[in-house]
């Protein structure tokens, strides 16, 4: 039987996902200088007036102060939580000093050609450091001529994972339409403690123990660190997929599959274009191990999951030494993926790490290294299949594109996201500077558009079928 | 060897199934429900599919799952079903 006092039915505590997040963004701030936050970038048709935008960014702050609130420990009972300003119009929130200008919003003019100049821009605006403990969001406008415009809005991963950050989007639409009133009452900001369901939590820790000392039996394939310590930038390269093309993807993936699903096939080709760069290096590591975070919201719960993170991770690992295809690394992927979900990876997870909200985020920071000899994986990989953000206008303006730039964390300081908007499928590579130059980084992006464009068919023969386990 | 199933009965169960599964409220999931409505990504899918095996003690991928079955809970009912007699 649980019980809570009143003060803190009144709290966001956070989850062990949200600890984790936490315990990275330590990790990224002590190897690179900066934390754990991305990037999501809206190109738009025609010039947006920021006035529109910088009201609806006020209300959301004042509706919301959450968005300017800090990891804190609650003295009663241990747990972290986010601590927020009580109300930004108020005199003197309790304990916090709110963010002077709310929301930054930086605006700036580029000829209509300057393509390259906005795209330098926008990777230094994912780059700068964040203002302090209580900033967690900032945008980039910048104006192409009259022609068009780049929004980027950089977000802390302790307030959003990318689908909620996608959704917040949608919520700055929405609220200037004047929706935001309908809208907010729908908006989750307090979590309970969770400090029950005890068997249930350690029973996690023991599946996700076991299932790192499987994965932890072989070297990972990786990229050594740069010596140099911060500050470190994460540099971006980005392509997509027209609609037809993505489509014709996703029904390929399927039929390798057998199942409408993508993400066996997705990683599939990322391991084959990441291969050679990780080839080179030393010592080689006999498996890729990828990290994979999925989001595990139940269905329809954009405004109520808006805020922090509700996501989960799985783990695949193929070795290095296969001489296969990417299509009959797919049909491991997916016995993997099969496995996982029965052993119930993903909820494990989600439980066991309500078990190190107690550890400290540096300890916790070594903690994760431990297994892998101080590779936590080879690289990460995201895959957003459905976009949070379906709208074709934001703030009046024809939305052409969203992209994602998450920098991702180090150790491996390397990830592929691949999203979709609208039937296009983004494709971004991330690598921290000095883990791989430029041309490499460019070379990796091209041969995983080469293999999802015209993927291996030699083996699309019927194989034998998952028989469960 | 258990009697099979009718088809009201197993669409009955996958409805109480998937609303469990998702955590949605009762009654929001119909048999002309379509998956798709319900964000059926790759890990839902799997999911489902594994949630139907403890339920009905049917391999869909072994029995040989179409794209079809796939459209509505219905359609996946249906897919159990034949299961059943194979």
């Amino acid at each position: 039987m649980s019980f809570s006092l009143p003060y803190s039915r009144r709290r966001r505590y956070l989850t062990g996902i949200d600890w984790s997040i936490a315990t990275l963004d330590a990790m990224t701030r002590r190897a690179t200088g900066i934390g754990n936050h991305s990037q999501i970038v809206l190109e738009l048709q025609g010039r947006l007036a920021p006035d529109g935008l910088r009201q609806a960014l006020d209300r959301l702050s004042n509706h919301f102060p959450l968005i300017f609130g800090r990891v804190a420990r609650d003295m009663v009972n241990l747990a972290p939580y986010w601590k927020s300003p009580t109300n930004l119009l108020d005199a003197e929130p309790r304990g916090l000093k709110p963010a002077a200008r709310g929301i930054a919003l930086t605006i700036t003019q580029l000829p209509a050609d300057a393509n390259d100049s906005a795209l330098t821009l926008l990777q230094e605006h994912v780059n700068t450091p964040l203002a302090g403990p209580t900033e967690h969001l900032r945008f980039l406008l910048i104006h192409l001529g009259d022609e068009c415009s780049r929004l980027g809005m950089v977000f802390d991963h302790k307030l959003f994972d990318a689908f909620g950050a996608e959704s917040f989007l949608h919520l700055i639409h929405e609220t200037w339409q004047g929706n935001l009133d309908a809208i907010a009452p729908r908006i989750g900001q307090t979590e309970p403690a969770h400090l029950d369901h005890w068997p249930r939590r350690f029973l996690g820790g023991r599946i996700i123990n076991r299932f790192r000392v499987r994965l932890s039996d072989r070297q990972v394939a990786g990229l050594p660190m740069p010596l140099r310590r911060h500050p470190r930038s994460v540099r971006f390269v980005h392509d997509s997929l027209t609609p037809q093309q993505a489509d014709r993807f996703t029904r390929l993936a399927g039929e390798e599959c057998g199942l409408p699903i993508l993400l066996p096939s997705a990683i599939s080709r990322a391991v084959m274009a990441i291969r050679p760069a990780l080839a080179a290096a030393s010592p080689a590591g006999s498996q890729y191990l990828v990290a994979v975070s999925v989001d595990a919201r139940a269905p329809n719960r954009k405004w109520e999951d808006l805020f922090f993170n509700h996501l989960s991770f799985l783990g695949f690992s193929l070795p290095t030494d296969s001489t296969d295809s990417p299509v009959s690394w797919t049909a491991s992927l997916r016995d993997q993926f099969f496995d996982q979900m029965k052993q119930g990876v993903p909820a494990a997870f989600q439980d066991a790490t309500m078990l190190t909200r107690i550890c400290p985020q540096w300890l916790g920071a070594r903690i994760a290294k431990l297994p892998f000899r101080g590779r936590v994986c080879s690289f990460y990989f995201t895959c957003l299949r459905d976009s949070a953000f379906d709208q074709e206008t934001f703030l009046g303006l024809q939305v052409t594109n969203l992209i994602h730039t998450p920098r991702v964390p180090p150790p491996p300081g390397l990830g592929f996201c691949m999203t979709f908007f609208r039937g296009r499928m983004n494709l971004v590579f991330s690598y921290l500077e000095g883990v791989l130059d430029d041309v490499s980084a460019r070379d990796v992006l091209g041969r995983l558009k080469s293999l999802l464009l015209d993927p291996d068919r030699s083996s699309l023969a019927p194989r034998a079928v998952h028989s469960g386990s | 060897m258990a009697e099979p199933l009718s088809l009201q009965t197993i669409e009955d169960r996958l409805c109480t199934e998937i609303q469990v599964l998702f955590a949605l409220e009762p009654g929001g999931i119909q048999p002309e429900t379509t998956l798709q409505s319900l964000g059926m990504d790759s890990l839902r899918l799997v999911s489902l599919l594994i949630a139907v095996e403890k339920r009905f003690g049917i391999n869909l991928m072994e029995s040989g799952l179409k794209r079809e079955a796939l459209q509505s809970v219905r359609s996946l009912a249906a897919a159990i079903f034949s299961g059943q007699s194979r």
